[in-house]
């Protein structure tokens, strides 16, 4: 069956910046994920190893958490910040 | 040639609380209604509330059945997605409005399973969750949406086609394009509600720049069951925040901003998220910075008494700048009004207790008849006292706060004034017995 997609694309262009958040998001999302193939960590943890900035991080991983490649786990010992794990 | 619709007797413009009161209330005695809303869900802004002071109810809970009644009503057709334009009185009882629909690129055979959004490769900002988190290219935008339909934000789509490429109902439908239907109605009430203020105007508090200064709308998100993180925490670093401070008047009795009046609502909302919040975070301090708590309604004085009760501290003081720490945390700056001296003191999360500005749609609604804005630039009441819902067009009224700031249930009350003055303007020129 024919895709109605194929009649937008000859209609509409898609932007280099929607293209380039798209890249962006992709690039730190994997950034994340890998960071929480060994262990659980919390978000300073994720953004001292990957190098993000920590509400970089934030957005992100809440946006993974969301849905649902992400899971919350328990806080830490200063009742400070939760540690995130993989699902 | 646009389509031609007939046959209702009111448009009403806003599906909120009023919008959907008033359309309820005057579809239930036997009026045909059209309720257009510009958002993709009805509902308002109400229905993103986590609960309602001073009763603490769950603000989801009164409106969604409300949404409920309003969607399966006989005498209701809702279109939401869509905008009123080129409002034309043609004579009494007697008005055309152009409808325009805009295109979802998703039809009602959505089951709002969600598989397309899981599969969308594209995040975005959701200004459902004010920015919180992020959502997909194809959404439904949360969970008791009313249509409960995905929609496409065409502007962020990278047209990769992986939604239609999943989606079991084949409800995908890019060939989707504007519609606009004219419609003729022989009354309107107008029910477009307000907006909040946008507290960047006010870089000296600087929100958006610290990421720990959020508004109240941010925190009442994050509220709610369906919040955007796993618990309270703040957007810098995810830590659990223990020394909150709210900044009330934030854009409401400023003169310096445009906006002299009182919110009405910003003393009551940050007192509940206080309580709210007590209950949260048992071990926070919560600090509110006020220059006067009116507590004026029917339970307000006793629950900001309780709110005191709880442990809530309150410093009648007016904010001046907030800085942010190396650590995060904010340094707000504060003249106390009863010692007359300037002080600093040091918080871990800031809320901006925002207020409530016109919405001002409705200006560019009409055609060939200009409608009345107060000083405040809401819609004109011409007779405040006697009747309310009246505005400066015959057969044409004003419901909720499309005509000031209020609370909930004076919303409601509007919404009734509004829909008994529209059933008696209709049964007057209709000379019904």
């Amino acid at each position: 069956m024919e895709k109605t997609i194929d009649y937008i694309k000859k209609k509409r262009t898609v932007s280099e910046e929607v293209k380039e958040k798209r890249k962006e998001f992709a690039r730190i999302k994997k950034l994340i994920l890998k960071t929480l193939e060994t262990e659980p960590k919390t978000i300073p943890q994720i953004a001292k190893e990957t190098q993000l900035p920590s509400d970089v991080v934030t957005f992100n991983l809440m946006t993974l958490r969301k849905y649902g490649e992400v899971i919350a786990g328990d806080i830490d010992d200063m009742d400070e910040y939760f540690f995130y794990k993989l699902k | 040639m646009p389509e031609q619709k007939s046959g209702y007797d009111v448009l009403v413009i806003g599906g909120g609380i009023a919008g959907e009161e008033a359309a309820l209330n005057l579809a239930n005695i036997g009026y045909k209604v059209i309720l257009v809303e510009k958002d993709i869900s009805i509902g308002g802004k109400m229905i993103h509330l986590s609960k309602v002071f001073p009763t603490l109810d769950c603000a989801a809970c009164i409106t969604t059945p409300k949404v409920s009644e309003t969607a399966r009503h006989p005498n209701i057709s809702i279109f939401t997605n869509s905008e009123v334009k080129d409002i034309e009185k043609n004579s009494e009882k007697n008005f055309t409005a152009t409808l325009v629909e805009k295109p979802r690129y998703v039809t009602e055979d959505c089951t709002g399973c969600q598989i397309c959004e899981e599969k969308c490769p594209v995040v975005v900002n959701d200004q459902y969750q004010w920015d919180l988190v992020g959502r997909k290219a194809v959404y439904i935008p949360f969970s008791i949406a009313n249509p409960r339909i995905a929609v496409i934000d065409i502007e962020n789509c990278i047209l990769c086609g992986l939604c239609e490429k999943v989606c079991p109902a084949n409800a995908i439908d890019f060939t989707q394009e504007e519609k606009q239907t004219e419609i003729k109605i022989k009354s309107i009430i107008i029910a477009t509600g307000y907006d909040l203020f946008d507290p960047e105007l006010m870089p000296r508090y600087g929100f958006g720049k610290y990421k720990n200064v959020v508004t109240s709308m941010q925190m009442e998100r994050q509220l709610v069951p369906t919040r955007p993180y796993n618990a309270v925490l703040r957007p810098k670093d995810g830590k659990m925040p223990d020394n909150i401070a709210y900044v009330l008047c934030t854009g409401s009795r400023d003169e310096t901003i445009g906006n002299p009046i009182c919110s009405q609502v910003c003393c009551m909302y940050s007192v509940k998220q206080a309580q709210l919040l007590m209950g949260a975070l048992p071990m926070a301090d919560v600090t509110i910075y006020y220059i006067h708590v009116r507590a004026f309604g029917k339970g307000f004085c006793e629950f900001y008494q309780q709110s005191k009760g709880m442990g809530v501290e309150f410093i009648k003081g007016k904010v001046g700048t907030i800085k942010e720490n190396e650590n995060g945390n904010l340094v707000v700056r504060y003249e106390d009004i009863e010692e007359g001296k300037v002080k600093e003191a040091e918080h871990d999360l800031v809320v901006l207790s925002v207020g409530i500005l016109a919405n001002t749609d409705f200006t560019t609604m009409f055609k060939n008849i200009k409608i009345g804005q107060d000083n405040f630039n809401y819609v004109k009441q011409t007779d405040e006292l006697t009747n309310p819902a009246k505005t400066t067009i015959e057969g044409v009224f004003v419901a909720g706060t499309a005509s000031g700031p209020m609370d909930i249930p004076d919303s409601i009350l509007s919404a009734g004034a509004a829909s008994a003055e529209t059933a008696s303007y209709l049964r007057r020129t209709n000379n019904e017995k």
